[in-house]
């Protein structure tokens, strides 16, 4: 099961670039082996494995063994700890939302019958 | 893609909803210190005043005691109120981590009532969980995104 890590523990493993490059190409494949990693990185094999050990250590990657090889993976909830505020305001928002309409209709009750709702869903956009 | 579309350098939330009812009552319900706590929460100290700086108390989690510090960055009457929404703590996970972020409202004259748009903006990496298990390219911005995250909280120092 996987378990988030701490905030800071994800932003360590990211902080340094070589280990940022190395989890970017673990991310870009599917599945990819040390010394893949290792080929045209421009680094040893050593520090690829210590980068690594790092990025599992930090959540942010998995390990399956197969034979001989080691195949690393990125961990899809890796980033996770770090987006949780946004699913919690997207539902506080939106029950906010609720009851801002429930008091307006209290402090200025409606006179005639024109109740329009034009809502639309909670999402997030791009900037 | 509509994966393509989930990640991005910030991330918002959107609510937009017509209210029938005018956009003068509706600053008055989020500008108002006693009608703001009715709907939303306590806010206290504010004020409708460009800088003034007012605390919402919210669940505490861990290193963090659930203190949201705002601050009033503009003011357009019956129109646009902006602030500043920060709380947290970095040594939290998920809910209760570091937050730096901004709420706008805006009020827009609709036919019969208002429209009420609010952003809730700066949030740095995606929380769409299709984004999560699919791993393309967008790994590759939220990882960019980090940078200035790390920035950040180098500049900003440790305050462990």
């Amino acid at each position: 099961m996987f378990e988030a890590a701490p905030i800071n523990a994800v932003m360590r493993a990211l902080a340094d670039p070589t280990r940022r490059a190395v989890f970017e190409r673990v991310a870009k494949s599917d599945e990819i082996t040390v010394v893949e990693l290792t080929r045209g990185s421009g680094v040893t094999q050593g520090a690829i494995s210590q980068h690594l050990k790092s990025l599992k250590q930090a959540g942010l990657v998995a390990e399956r063994p197969a034979g001989r090889n080691v195949y690393y993976r990125a961990e899809p909830m890796g980033l996770a700890p770090l987006a949780d505020w946004m699913s919690h305001y997207g539902a506080f928002w939106r029950e906010r939302f609720a009851n801002l309409r429930t008091l307006l209709e209290e402090i200025d009750p409606p006179t005639s019958a024109s109740n329009e709702t034009d809502s639309k869903e909670t999402d997030t956009k791009e900037t | 893609m509509t994966e393509a579309a989930l990640i991005s350098e910030t991330h918002e939330i959107v609510v937009d909803q017509v209210f029938p009812h005018a956009a003068e009552t509706i600053w008055r319900a989020l500008t108002t210190g006693e009608l703001i706590a009715r709907w939303l929460m306590p806010a206290d100290g504010f004020a409708p005043v460009e800088g003034n700086s007012f605390t919402y108390k919210t669940t505490a989690a861990g290193n963090w005691d659930g203190t949201i510090h705002c601050q009033v960055l503009e003011v357009v009457p019956n129109e646009r109120l902006v602030y500043s929404w920060q709380g947290g703590h970095e040594a939290n996970v998920g809910y209760g981590s570091r937050l730096q972020t901004i709420v706008t409202w805006t009020l827009f004259r609709v036919e019969g009532g208002t429209r009420v748009r609010l952003v809730h903006s700066g949030f740095v990496l995606p929380k769409n969980d299709t984004a999560f298990r699919n791993m393309s390219d967008g790994w590759k911005k939220v990882v960019r995104n980090l940078d200035a995250v790390v920035a950040e909280q180098a500049s900003s120092g440790k305050p462990n």
